[in-house]
């Protein structure tokens, strides 16, 4: 029953992706349209799946690869929904849409079964530093989603929808970067109750800086160098692995103290 | 020539070009393992130890280069925040007159402008008067958010830097009943310790108190992961855990005990020559049909089936001997009994003035409030005219044109007040 609404949700962002490029391409809105409710359906799966899994382990399911990611694509989902809310949604979702069913992918390699959260992870820091890296990696994705409709659709979009998509990038990138903030500060305070330094230089700890540290470069050229359009496009849409590698990169290939999650 | 220098240091380019560095410096920190042995770096790297250690990528964030680009971007914080509050401070005070100043960019009726002016005092803007214009103004806070920001980055720098290079720390073992001295006169007693819980779940924690040298203590407390204790300038953390043999020794002709912790090879014996070798403790074995033993060397929780190696030493001749706790050894004039193994914990100790911790989780939550009036609280002005009005504001052009839009929007509701 839970691996089904895993499943389930998987299917439904894959289908989902697959109406709504092709939707675009041959110009068809009612195929656009069942690809969104189709979104949705996946994303109340992945909601409810997480739910389960996090009433049956007792805790948070965010302690492990393959429930963070679960979590990640979540977020994205989530926060597309949102968007949706205001209206924006349909500036990324084109793209915002595989990079969810991508990372829930990513979340099916991974082994599934539910374990006993370790002493180290018994923290009342757990939620709120994992929950925000969830939704701060979410905004980035989503970011990097808005650059990349600017840059393929520069020659498409009026004026002033170039600097609407553009100031959505940027309200994502400043809530990611809050979010981001919050993640290290938070993981600095849970350092040191639980391992007695406030910094360690962990491989992580690292990573996450140096993502910190290319959007406050981000946040510089945009707000005091007035920079905007295709730059700040590409800025964002390149700054996305450097998030993927900080969270799946890391955990893979550089040993840390955070190799558990 | 020094005032070109003054602007260049507190420049947003040399900010973002040092920032852009320590970017650089951080990737090699993090792919390359960090704090080991010149002799590690050429085994481990052969081609490439030379460079690494030329280079100090062997400790990147504690070389000289990576300190100085810390200290200088702690100079261009101080000096660019000093700059940003006079500049803040004057831009916040003149920015309703310079809005007054702006010519209208969107006409509406004169039942248009009345409509705008009511939605913005329900919306509880701020009212200011300029002979002909009224200026309605929201989040001046927003002005503060960006230098906010700014002052939480360099307190965060600094007393970060003295949280981890102030505190002396120091990690030793303790058994259950015994205590640890302090320098300075405190001692820190360990009451109890358990690896796993009653429900046999991993779950190491001690019992412990901090005595300091003027008679007050912590009362006994209970520290696990997670959760060290403070008192008194001390935090003492769970740091490791252990498990060591025991053994009660009896002279058999005075009838004298002792009771010995077993946790290194050593030998013990009354005359020097009789006595038995301790060689390890295991915590179990596994014994096949035909009575032989396959220990098991490494667990993570508590000894299940524990077992000693000895050597029995009799008259020059060294006998192996598996023992379980209860047995006893006689050799000679002593009877050897083995107890079960005590678990003890590793604890870290850790001395650091409070009042940087203090000071740094102030400057983490000035840093949180900075960012989120920086990013969320953005100053909007609204200059409003007879004929219409005109958006103002420090922020990037897309807010002006969600403000435009939302305006616009509100009134257009009603098409002919526009």
């Amino acid at each position: 029953m839970l691996n089904g609404l895993f499943f389930a949700a998987l299917i439904a962002y894959f289908v989902a992706t697959v109406l709504e490029l092709g939707g675009m391409v041959f110009k068809k809105e009612k195929i656009t349209r069942l690809a969104w409710w189709l979104f949705v359906a996946g994303a109340i799966c992945n909601t409810v799946y997480l739910i389960a899994r996090g009433f049956i382990a007792g805790r948070l399911p965010l302690s492990n690869q393959f429930e963070f990611s679960t979590a990640f694509a979540w977020g994205v989902a989530v926060m597309l929904l949102g968007l949706q809310v205001k209206s924006k949604a349909q500036w990324i979702r084109a793209a915002a849409m595989p990079m969810a069913f991508l990372i829930l992918s990513y979340a099916a390699l991974q082994p599934r079964e539910i374990t006993e959260l370790m002493p180290a992870l018994k923290s009342a820091w757990f939620g709120l530093h994992i929950g925000s890296a969830v939704f701060s990696y979410a905004s980035f994705v989503l970011a990097g989603c808005g650059g990349l409709r600017w840059l393929l659709q520069e020659k498409k979009l009026s004026n002033v929808q170039l600097v609407q998509l553009d100031y959505l990038c940027y309200r994502l990138v400043a809530l990611g970067f809050l979010l981001l903030t919050i993640v290290i500060l938070s993981g600095a305070i849970w350092a040191e109750q639980a391992w007695s330094a406030f910094w360690t230089w962990d491989p992580k700890e690292t990573w996450a800086l140096i993502t910190w540290i290319l959007y406050a470069i981000y946040l510089h050229l945009r707000m005091r160098k007035k920079m905007s359009g295709k730059i700040m496009a590409w800025f964002v849409v390149i700054s996305v692995p450097v998030v993927l590698f900080t969270f799946v990169g890391v955990n893979t290939l550089l040993p840390g103290l955070h190799s558990y999650g | 020539l020094q005032k070109k220098l003054m602007k260049f240091l507190r420049s947003m380019t040399f900010g973002m070009i040092l920032l852009g560095l320590i970017l650089l410096c951080s990737f090699p920190g993090s792919v390359i393992a960090q704090g080991n042995t010149p002799d590690w770096y050429v085994q481990t790297y052969p081609d490439w130890h030379g460079v690494i250690l030329k280079l100090g990528l062997d400790d990147v964030f504690g070389s000289w280069y990576f300190i100085t680009l810390l200290a200088l971007l702690c100079l261009n914080l101080t000096l660019c925040s000093l700059i940003r509050i006079r500049n803040v401070v004057k831009a916040s005070k003149k920015a309703a007159a310079s809005a007054a100043e702006r010519r209208t960019k969107v006409f509406l009726t004169a039942e248009g402008t009345a409509r705008l002016r009511q939605l913005l005092e329900e919306r509880h803007y701020k009212k200011e008067v300029f002979e002909e214009t009224t200026v309605y103004s929201r989040n001046a806070i927003g002005w503060y958010g960006s230098f906010v920001t700014h002052l939480a980055i360099l307190l965060t720098v600094l007393f970060g830097a003295a949280a981890l290079y102030l505190p002396r720390v120091t990690d030793q073992t303790c058994f259950p009943g015994q205590s640890l001295p302090m320098e300075d006169g405190a001692s820190i007693a360990v009451e109890s310790f358990q690896i796993e819980n009653g429900e046999g779940k991993l779950d190491y924690a001690s019992v412990i108190e901090i005595r300091l040298p003027d008679g007050r203590t912590s009362g006994q407390q209970r520290i696990s992961v997670n959760h060290p204790l403070s008192f008194g300038g001390y935090k003492v953390y769970q740091q490791t855990y252990g498990t060591a043999g025991a053994v009660t020794v009896r002279n058999t002709q005075t009838g004298g005990e002792d009771f010995f912790i077993l946790n290194e090879m050593c030998f013990l014996s009354l005359d020097g020559i009789n006595g038995i070798w301790f060689e390890a403790l295991y915590p179990g074995y596994i014994r096949d049909e035909s009575g032989n033993f396959t220990l098991i060397t490494q667990t993570s929780g508590s000894y299940e089936d524990p077992v000693y190696q000895v050597l029995l030493a009799s008259e020059g001749v060294y006998t192996p001997v598996m023992v379980f706790p209860g047995e006893t050894l006689s050799v000679g004039g002593v009877d050897f009994t083995f107890e079960n193994p005590v678990e003890y914990p590793g604890l870290r100790i850790k001395r650091t003035p409070e009042a940087v911790n203090v000071m740094l989780f102030s400057a983490f939550g000035l840093m949180i409030l900075g960012l989120w009036f920086c990013f969320f609280q953005p100053p909007a002005i609204v200059a409003v005219r007879e004929e219409g009005y005109t958006v103002a504001g420090p922020k990037p052009q897309g807010l002006i044109l969600e403000l435009t839009a939302l305006l616009e929007s509100e009134i257009r509701n009603e098409e002919s007040l526009c």
